[in-house]
């Protein structure tokens, strides 16, 4: 049986991996990326409190959030393509304006 | 028997651990947005095998197959789309990058601090380990998939039917953010 300090701390550290890429990389891709990994790191959480209670609800959960997460990566990178057409950048503190 | 199998993910879920470790670091830290999307997808991958060892096939299963095989391709594609190479000479980080680190660093001092206490303080009378009863008569680990096809198709069915939906808006919505000419 894993322990649930370990799978605890494993996630925490992927979360702030995530978070920390969100906030200091200038790609629109890898932020994209990151909070994808910020997400699996909370279903990491899902899956391990789901084994600590014995109910399968947090495998549940964890596989409703890939699904929301397959949704928000098909829109972002829509986004960010859009973006690329229309300035010609990928990098965040390019895009500085609200119109278009 | 039953001991060894049990030492054994414990083993092997630290393994993959520090896998999707170095993974995620390397996307954070990559300089080529390609070596990014490498280091995703071991990460991705490191975190599949993980869920196994956590006794969540299934869910290890879905997660190679909507991360491996959906999302790091599509990301891959859109990589080669805009041309990232024309930014390498650029710098990597944005200027807010000490407050973000210092920030973070903090938050994970607090975060640090309430996990010592949890694991080493007065209050932790016994390890967070799941009991054995807890589990009886359940069988997820040895069911997985039927036992997660009833949470989900009886107990989450609405939540189930609301994310085909969000699927199906994201999917239109994605192409009509991406196709070149407005209608």
């Amino acid at each position: 049986m894993v322990p649930m300090n370990a799978v605890l701390l494993l996630s925490f550290l992927l979360f702030a991996l995530g978070v920390a890429g969100v906030l200091i990389r200038r790609n629109a891709l890898i932020i994209l990326m990151c909070a994808e990994l910020m997400l699996n790191a909370a279903n990491l959480n899902l899956i391990a409190f789901a084994r600590h209670s014995g109910t399968p609800a947090g495998q549940a959960f964890a596989l409703l959030v890939m699904g929301l997460a397959a949704a928000e990566v098909a829109i972002g990178l829509a986004i960010v393509v859009a973006l690329y057409r229309k300035k010609d950048t990928v990098q965040v503190d390019d895009i500085n304006l609200l119109k278009g | 028997m039953e001991a060894i199998l049990s030492r054994s993910a414990t083993y092997l879920f630290l393994l993959f651990g520090f896998i999707a470790l170095g993974g995620a670091a390397s996307m954070v830290f990559a300089r080529n947005a390609v070596h990014s999307v490498i280091g995703f997808l071991v990460a991705m991958l490191a975190v599949a095998a993980c869920y196994l060892t956590l006794q969540a096939e299934f869910l290890g299963v879905a997660q190679i197959l909507v991360y491996a095989g959906g999302i790091v391709v599509l990301f891959l594609f859109v990589v080669m789309l805009v041309e990232l190479t024309k930014f390498k000479e650029k710098r990597l980080f944005q200027i807010q990058t000490p407050w973000a680190v210092a920030t973070l660093l903090v938050a994970v001092a607090a975060f640090g601090g309430v996990f010592w206490k949890t694991l080493f303080g007065p209050a932790a009378v016994e390890p967070l380990t799941l009991r054995p009863e807890l589990a009886e008569g359940l069988k997820v680990a040895e069911q997985n998939a039927q036992a997660l096809s009833r949470g989900l198709y009886a107990d989450f069915l609405l939540p189930f039917e609301i994310l085909s939906v969000i699927l199906l808006v994201a999917l239109v919505g994605a192409v009509v953010l991406a196709k070149t000419e407005r209608v």
